[in-house]
């Protein structure tokens, strides 16, 4: 007769992605790059705030950028004009990235010349929440349009990430946005998250965005 | 969709535990599956097979148990679903709570012979 027997496991299936995760942290460290990983739906304005942001601090911080997308190199190009480092990562029909990915996009980047390297992830609210990239930061964007219920839609990506920027703030009187709302409704699901209402479009809120990134790359290369 | 990378990563776990229990064969891999998770239950069954084939794991069988994405509340401290809830204690109307379960995707255990 066969005799079964249970071997229990009780490993996150996460937990490699993981250990490569942390691993690539400790070298961004030790190389003084801070990385954000930038996540949000398609559209809420990922490439647009990036080409705002290279403006900002281009004169202070080599910048290099990582565009993921399923297929396609439109925002590659985007931010090639304005004359800064950026590599195109093809996921080739995955919806997020995972750290071993980072990796490879860094080092065609050419790490050892850069203070900040920033992922565009695939524009999604729910898979790139669950793979650690090895970002020292997440931010994710969510966009006025877009609506306020997202954050009870969306929880998990609302919990890990450590800044959120609201934008098209412009177009805020065209939608019924409940702008306390959102930000109550993330700050239960993240009690430490910060909250910056930008619009990519006229420049609002950006100064106080770019000094978010200055302040974070700062504590980065210091610890 | 991810879920095909994700359940090779499964397979091959699963595989490196067989084998350094030296068992012949697997007959149930067990997964725990949080409601939050951004796994799919039915997307990971149907690519279950493709990334068992060719392995030791082909005739063995998938189950999936899912986990509430409950919550106890800070007020009243029942616990709740916060999906079925939209994030709000159907108690006492309190929004103020901590996750019990939910993110999780866990390989459970494996039966064997
Ligand atoms: N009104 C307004 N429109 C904006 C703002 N930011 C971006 N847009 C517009 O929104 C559209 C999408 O912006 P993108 O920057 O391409 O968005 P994305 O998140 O990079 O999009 P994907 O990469 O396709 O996911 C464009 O038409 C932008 O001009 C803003 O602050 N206000
Ligand atoms: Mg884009
Ligand atoms: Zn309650």
């Amino acid at each position: 007769m066969d005799t079964f027997k249970t071997l229990e496991i009780k490993e996150s299936v996460f937990e490699n992605n993981n250990i490569q995760a942390d691993l690539l942290r400790d070298e961004l460290k030790q190389e003084k790059v801070f990385l954000l990983n930038l996540m949000s739906s398609p559209g809420s304005g990922k490439t647009t705030t990036l080409v705002r942001t290279i403006e900002t601090l281009k004169d202070e911080m080599n910048i290099g950028i990582m565009e993921a997308d399923i297929d396609s190199d439109v925002d590659a190009h985007t931010i090639a004009q304005t004359g800064t480092r950026v590599i195109q990562l093809h996921t080739g029909g995955m919806c997020h990235l995972d750290a071993d990915m980072t990796r490879q996009g860094l080092s065609g980047l050419n790490i050892d010349k850069l203070d900040l390297a920033i992922l565009e992830n695939v524009g999604n609210l729910v898979c790139p929440a669950e793979f650690d990239t090895g970002a020292s930061k997440n931010a994710m964007i969510l966009s006025v349009p877009e609506g306020d219920d997202k954050p009870l839609k969306y929880p998990l990506m609302f919990s890990i990430v450590d800044v959120l920027l609201i934008n098209k703030i412009d177009a805020i009187g065209f939608f019924d946005f409940d702008l306390e709302a959102v930000i109550h409704r993330a700050r239960k699901l993240n009690p430490n998250i910060t909250i910056i209402p930008i619009s990519a479009k006229t420049g609002e809120g950006i100064g106080e965005w770019a000094d978010w990134l200055r302040n974070q790359t700062r504590l980065w290369n210091q610890s | 969709m991810h879920e095909l990378g994700v359940v090779i990563g499964v397979v091959n776990k699963v595989i490196q535990v067989a084998e350094s229990n030296q068992l012949q064969s697997v007959d149930t891999i067990v997964l725990q599956i949080g409601q939050l998770s951004s796994m799919i239950p039915s997307y990971i069954q149907a690519c279950y097979p493709a990334a068992v084939d060719g392995t030791m794991l082909e005739q063995t069988k998938l189950e999936i148990e899912i986990l509430p994405a409950n919550a106890m509340c800070k007020a009243c401290h029942q616990v709740f679903n916060i999906i079925e809830n939209r994030s709000q204690c159907p108690h006492c109307e309190g929004d103020d709570w901590g996750l019990l379960s939910g993110k999780e995707f866990i390989i459970k255990e494996i039966i064997a012979q």
